[in-house]
């Protein structure tokens, strides 16, 4: 069997990483349409587990091209244009749990799922505050709006739908993974 | 589920330009833009980004969802951030200034006196915000619209990414209507064992496992094609020579126009901030003379 490399980058990762982008991309514009209820102008994309759970499954580098591209992809079908910073702060949240793929055996484990779960609030935090902090670069924003009108929004539903939906994508993988030896 | 890209093919003047040489030139405004608040500066960036989009030939009704996320981000950092709140505006704008309502103001009807601290350099600011806000935005709202997604790959290739993540790039964008296709499978098939993922009954936590049952086949199935997809392309040598691609580029004179007007825009910007320390924020004295300083 051949060795998992945290940051080996072959033909495995340059699908998944496609696979990653094109589903967080078809998802979050899925969920759009489906309108679920969320507070005032913050966009709610369960998708958002995507690029965290692939970060999980399948290493760093695919966790961070499925959340960039996905996050790139999904605006250029919606029409929103480009957003570098917010698009670097996606990829951070695929990639930051992606650095606990070589620890992971079992995925149904709860020691693992809890870790999994450790590593998606730092991604969120991480991935969130770069792309809010940008802000204060790009718009001149200060640092209450920052924290307050970027920052906070973006975090609390993106940790919601990745506390959530990772676990849950974890369990299903582990039946995947058992069954096809893979 | 129908997911349709936004381009189209317009014969405008932006579609003569090579993408790369388009994403040097956004760049290099991005980052040029981004050094100045000076509001004389910022008119000049203003001006190419608007021409520049334009050049796109886009309607305003292909463009209007995008206006009005941005008209949103202008709404919160000008209106509630600079003058509402008056949240110091990034440091930029030096403490203390000329109060537009130096007296306070008073609410008629509930006759509630209050201060105000709005100053006439914070709005000069939130004019200076408008034009590096609006013009940033034009040049990169644009781009979905005018650029095609088949190049992509073969473009960030071309600006020098390597094969694997361009490559990785272009089948993410074949992969779109294929997921998009499971993705309604799915979601019919649900429908139709009693699925309801109108029902609004429950807080959030109950709304996003409801949409569990949506996102796990569509994602699982896909790993398990994505096997399929690896071991096909190793049995053809995938990444064992450099890649060959289908569309090829090729610089064109308006190009390396396109690129130098770039390269001018980035090093003037350089020049004129770090060695003559112009172009931080500033004031006009007709603005200041309608405080009566």
């Amino acid at each position: 069997m051949q060795k998992k490399s945290l940051w080996k980058f072959g033909t495995r990762e340059v699908v998944y990483s496609a696979i990653g982008a094109a589903l967080y991309a078809v998802l979050a514009i899925a969920t759009n349409w489906l309108q679920i209820p969320s507070a005032g102008n913050v966009s709610f994309r369960p998708a958002v587990a995507i690029p965290m759970f692939f970060g999980v499954a399948f290493g760093p580098i695919v966790g961070f091209i499925a959340g960039f591209l996905g996050n790139i992809i999904s605006d250029l079908i919606a029409g929103y244009g480009f957003w570098f910073w917010w698009d670097l702060g996606n990829g951070l949240m695929g990639l930051i749990p992606g650095l606990i793929f070589l620890s992971l055996v079992n995925y149904k484990d709860i020691k693992t799922i809890l870790k999994a779960e450790l590593f998606v609030i730092i991604g969120v935090l991480v991935g969130m505050g770069v792309a809010a902090i940008s802000e204060m670069w790009v718009s001149g924003a200060d640092i209450n709006t920052v924290i307050f009108g970027n920052f906070i929004p973006a975090v609390i539903p993106n940790l919601i739908n990745g506390l959530i939906l990772v676990p849950i994508l974890m369990i299903a993988y582990a039946a995947i993974v058992q069954r096809s030896g893979r | 589920m129908l997911v349709t890209w936004r381009y189209r093919f317009r014969n405008s003047l932006m579609d003569r330009f090579d993408p790369r040489a388009r994403w040097i030139f956004s760049l290099a405004f991005l980052f040029a833009a981004t050094m100045f608040w000076d509001a004389r500066f910022l008119l000049f960036f203003f001006l190419i980004s608007f021409a520049w989009y334009f050049s796109g030939r886009t309607a305003w009704r292909e463009t209007k969802r995008g206006w009005k996320l941005v008209g949103f981000l202008l709404f919160v950092m000008i209106v509630v951030n600079t003058i509402i709140t008056g949240g110091g505006a990034g440091g930029v704008v030096p403490p203390g200034g000329h109060q537009v309502w130096s007296q306070g103001t008073t609410i008629p009807l509930i006759n509630w006196h209050f201060h105000f601290g709005l100053t006439y350099e914070r709005l000069w600011f939130a004019i200076c915000q408008f034009l590096r806000i609006g013009g940033i935005s034009a040049i990169f709202l644009i781009i979905p619209y005018t650029m095609d997604p088949r190049v992509y790959g073969v473009t960030f290739r071309g600006l020098g990414l390597p094969d694997n993540f361009a490559y990785s790039m272009e089948l993410a964008f074949r992969y779109v209507p294929t997921l998009a296709r499971d993705f309604g499978t799915t979601f019919d098939a649900q429908r139709a064992r009693g699925y309801e993922i109108e029902r609004v009954k429950g807080g959030i936590v109950k709304q996003i496992i409801r949409i569990a049952p949506l996102i796990v086949p569509v994602t699982m199935n896909s790993i398990l094609t994505g096997e399929d997809v690896t071991n096909a392309m190793d049995l053809r040598c995938f990444g064992t020579r450099p890649r060959t691609w289908l569309s090829k580029l090729t610089f064109h004179w308006q190009d390396y126009a396109l690129i130098a007007f770039s390269i001018f825009l980035l090093v003037g910007g350089i020049v004129t901030q770090y060695a003559f320390h112009t172009g931080n924020f500033w004031v006009p004295d007709f603005w200041l003379r309608l405080a009566g300083g």
